[in-house]
């Protein structure tokens, strides 16, 4: 059995979360918008669930959009959130998932201008670039993650939602704040009614629920065009059947998760600590964002001498599957443009090797992946 | 109850469910398909087997199979895609008012673009000619979208003949085939169709999950509506669901084992329902008047009933888990646009019933279903004022 | 999948009262022709999906004996004519006149988007009164 490092690019599914989705992959169980019975079983499921991930995330169930993944809901979020509207100006992290980047520089198509919010070297927002940047003219909308895949490093979303409400008060037309929270969600708390954030994505299969389902929260007040038309679901905003079995796993891992949280984050960073403490006994080994909060489970990191799609390689050989970026970005050859946006040189950002751990992963792994590395350093070395 | 509404959905195939467990199981086959270490590898695998597997039953090479969240992102990104990679913002598009509000819809958001949109009207049995489609082409038409079964009142439409004249036409041609796909034989090869919709839940596969058919020869490129890692060569970026592919693959795969015999017997359910409520006076079949398989869907039947109101006779029939339109318009409750376009009058759009069949529909389904049709309708009728026999 | 499961009573949901009378109808239909004291009041359209005809058997005594009455229209439509029809037995015109269709939506739980339902009942008893009370004269 082989150990399983990648818990940032997908999560099994919880064991109970298949449960409660079983009656619905397999029963009589109809199309949510039928008026019979059948039809009206599922709606109640959908709805279920939907309070379900509205508590995980601190939300109202009625702001919940369900959308396929969190790639769907950035999209929604950013090109709803322009579409129709005079163009004026997007800003997103440096750092930002590619489903806020290419979003958002596809805009610049659309007659918008794009820029990037500046991220210094910890990961972490340089909040007086930023605060320059909202004073230069108008703004429609900024996105800044909860959390970063690669790195694990945590924004904080409060005070970049106090700033874009500020420079919206003295310019008299708001700028609104995505927070893609697929990474932080189910890892550490989040509150959107608190956090001053206008929409929020998240995703179902990053906290052991199922893939091709996820949300967007969505604030009363914000008007979105919707992405895809017809049918009318999610009052307009999103149309499709709705995919029932994996809404309803959606909302028993929020469940879960919410319940979990502490248990899990604990757990995570005890073994997070045990494996940082390892690889600071390695001769040179960077850890990326080590110095700003990050996500307890998350530890990214470089090993001298090694490219990074060469180590993944290497440990999957050895049957630890780590990730050396995002996974989305895998195999393409091009460094990581999170490290490259924290203005890494791109040697260093090469060699990165993401470990993102998860509730199952134990202190023998662990140690097991410290005895491996240290074998292919050697090995190497000779 | 007995459930006539395969065609809003259907259950999933148990051999779809089994193929698609491992995947949802904690000990293998659960890593993302784009991650590069060998548990993701695996799932890649699964999801291409899956993709063969979608490709065959419609005649297509796996590559030409760009997967989706059902049939709704599939025509959303077949028309938005197709016309925003052109950037033609003064296109023309050629579609019916009977399609999906999906497709529907879509026309709709262009048109708020500058895209100009012609909407054919079927003649009264809700087919719309290929000659009409070429009366309506333009200099400037880029796009045909047309659906190939409909899904209310099972009309096929003759997508087969029309396209090989809009390939001559050099005109770009979209099928939402989400009702005919699985239930009407389909050759890719030997259709030129450029784009072609199809969704799982429709025949015995997973909900949210769907695919468009793009063809790669000639090539028919589209602007991609969702962007990020990247995935599905670029046309639709999103992590894929293992599972659901694979449980979409099988499907298709059982769909074409099944097909002619399913479509047989379904052909004949559909007709023993029509005969056993010729018992009542004053029914109305919506769809081609033609008889057998060849314009109409063999799982699709759609009746109006004069005399009586449609509220009170779907209220009436609570055992009976049918549709009154499709399933998305009947959640808000107006009468049928399909049949309206059909020249239906609101009475008799309103007071109709889809009766839709599947694997799981015996005769003794149907004529149950019949009888108990036949009775509320007798009652309704007797208990209008306005009702004169 | 087995296509034939138990159902459940009201699966639409509707109030329970409506959904009793819309399922039994009790005093559907009407009276035979020329029987002695019938009226007869009717209301609705065609066009807005929503006709009643009420018919009232009066006693020599100025009080209904017995009642029909046939609805086109929604299962409420149907409701409010069935429990007028039961309403009305043993009361005289006089009583029968304060009926307000506000009663109506009340007692039968009609919601406000339906309230077009109950005022046909009020229109065709009142119709029916009218006829009533115009034989009386004669």
């Amino acid at each position: 059995m082989p150990i399983y490092f990648d818990h940032n690019a997908t999560t099994p599914l919880d064991p109970r979360v298949l449960e409660a989705m079983q009656p619905y992959l397999a029963g009589p169980y109809g199309n949510p918008s039928s008026l019979h019975r059948y039809g009206r079983a599922a709606r109640d499921a959908v709805e279920a669930a939907r309070a379900q991930v509205a508590a995980l995330a601190g939300a109202q169930p009625g702001e919940v959009v369900w959308t396929s993944g969190g790639t769907e809901s950035d999209n929604l979020a950013l090109q709803g959130a322009t579409e129709g509207q005079r163009p004026t100006r997007v800003l997103y992290g440096a750092t930002e998932h590619p489903a806020v980047l290419e979003t958002a520089e596809a805009l610049r198509g659309h007659g918008w201008v794009v820029e990037t919010i500046a991220i210094d070297g910890d990961g972490l927002v340089d909040w007086p670039a930023f605060e320059a940047q909202l004073a230069r003219g108008p703004l429609r909308i900024a996105a800044l993650m909860a959390a970063n895949n690669e790195t694990g490093v945590i924004h904080d979303v409060g005070r970049a939602a106090g700033l874009v409400r500020a420079a919206g008060l003295v310019r008299a037309a708001g700028g609104l704040l995505l927070c893609d929270a697929v990474q932080a969600a189910g890892k550490i708390p989040l509150d959107f009614a608190a956090c001053g954030a206008d929409l929020m994505s998240l995703s179902a299969h990053k906290l052991y629920g199922p893939k091709g389902v996820g949300a967007l929260l969505r604030k009363a007040e914000v008007e979105l065009a919707p992405l895809l038309h017809g049918g009318g679901q999610e009052r307009g905003l999103r149309g499709g059947t709705e995919n029932v079995a994996g809404i309803v796993g959606f909302g028993a891992a929020a469940e879960l998760a919410r319940t979990g949280l502490e248990a899990r984050a604990a757990h995570c960073l005890a073994l997070r600590e045990r494996l940082a403490a390892g690889l600071h006994g390695l001769p040179g080994v960077t850890i990326f964002g080590e110095r700003a909060p990050r996500l307890p489970n998350t530890l990214q990191f470089a090993l001298k001498g090694w490219e990074g799609e060469a180590l993944l390689m290497a440990l999957d050989r050895k049957g630890i599957a780590v990730s050396s970026g995002s996974a989305c970005s895998s195999g393409k050859g091009e460094p990581s443009h999170v490290l490259l946006g924290m203005g890494l040189p791109r040697d260093l950002a090469y060699g990165a090797i993401r470990v993102s751990l998860g509730q199952d992963n134990t202190a023998a792994e662990i140690d097991r992946f410290l005895v491996v590395l240290a074998e292919l350093r050697m090995a190497a070395a000779a | 109850m007995i459930y006539l509404d395969y065609a809003a959905t259907a259950p999933l195939d148990p051999n779809a469910l089994k193929a698609m467990l491992p995947f949802l199981r904690t000990d293998s086959g659960f890593a993302n398909p784009a991650s590069a270490h060998g548990p993701g590898v695996q799932a890649r695998n699964a999801v291409e087997a899956a993709r063969a597997q979608v490709a065959a039953l419609i005649g297509a090479e796996p590559n030409e199979i760009v997967w989706t969240s059902g049939a709704t992102e599939s025509n959303n990104l077949a028309l938005k895609g197709a016309i925003e990679f052109r950037g033609l913002r003064s296109a023309h598009i050629v579609s019916a008012r009977t399609e999906h509000k999906s497709v529907l819809d879509s026309c709709r958001h262009l048109e708020t673009v500058g895209v100009r949109v012609t909407l054919l009207k079927p003649d009264a049995d809700g087919l719309v000619s290929p000659e009409q489609v070429l009366e309506a082409l333009r200099p400037d038409t880029t796009l045909v979208s047309l659906m190939w079964v409909n899904n209310e009142i099972g009309a096929v439409q003759e997508v087969q003949r029309l396209a090989p004249l809009l390939r001559e036409r050099g005109v770009l041609f979209h099928v939402d085939a989400v009702q005919g796909v699985g239930k009407l034989p389909l050759d890719l090869r030997s259709t030129p169709i450029d784009l072609l919709s199809v969704s799982a839940h429709k025949l015995y596969g997973p909900k949210g999950i769907g695919a468009l058919y793009v063809r790669r020869k000639p090539r028919a490129r589209l602007a991609p509506q969702m962007h990020g890692g990247g995935h599905e060569w670029g046309m639709r970026s999103g992590t894929l669901p293992t599972h659901q592919a694979v449980g979409m693959g099988v499907a298709c795969e059982v769909a074409a084992a099944r097909l002619r015999v399913d479509a047989e017997r379904l052909g004949g359910l559909r007709e023993l329902m029509w005969q056993c409520l010729q018992v009542l006076p004053r029914i109305h079949r919506n769809g081609p008047a033609e008889s057998g398989n060849t314009r109409r869907a063999p799982h699709v039947l759609n009746v109006s009933f004069e005399g009586v109101e449609g509220e009170s006779l779907r209220a009436a029939l609570p055992q009976l888990a049918v549709s009154s339109g499709s399933a998305c318009s009947s959640a808000t409750q107006e009468p049928s646009y399909v049949l309206r376009a059909l020249g239906r009058d609101d009475e008799l759009a309103n007071a109709s019933l889809r009766f839709s069949f599947g694997r799981g529909t015996t005769a003794e389904h149907v004529e149950l279903a019949a009888q108990m049709v036949i009775r509320q309708v007798q009652r309704l009728r007797e208990l209008s004022p306005l009702w004169t026999a | 999948m087995d296509s034939v499961i138990p159902s459940e009573t009201n699966p639409f949901g509707y109030p329970e009262t409506i959904w009793r009378l819309f399922q039994e109808t009790p005093r559907a239909g009407g009276f035979p022709p020329d029987t002695e004291g019938v009226v007869t009041g009717e209301a609705g359209s065609h066009a807005s999906r929503a006709v009643l005809r009420l018919q009232l058997r009066f006693d020599e005594k100025g009080r209904v004996a017995d009642a029909r009455f046939r609805a086109y229209g929604c299962p409420s439509t149907i409701a409010v004519g069935a429990w007028i029809a039961g309403w009305c037995l043993g009361k005289t015109a006089f009583t029968l006149s304060g009926l307000q269709s506000a009663d109506l939506r009340q007692t039968l739980e009609i919601s406000y988007d339906r309230a077009h339902c109950a005022m046909v009942g009020e229109d065709a008893l009142r119709a029916a009164l009218d006829r009533y009370s115009g034989e009386q004269k004669t």
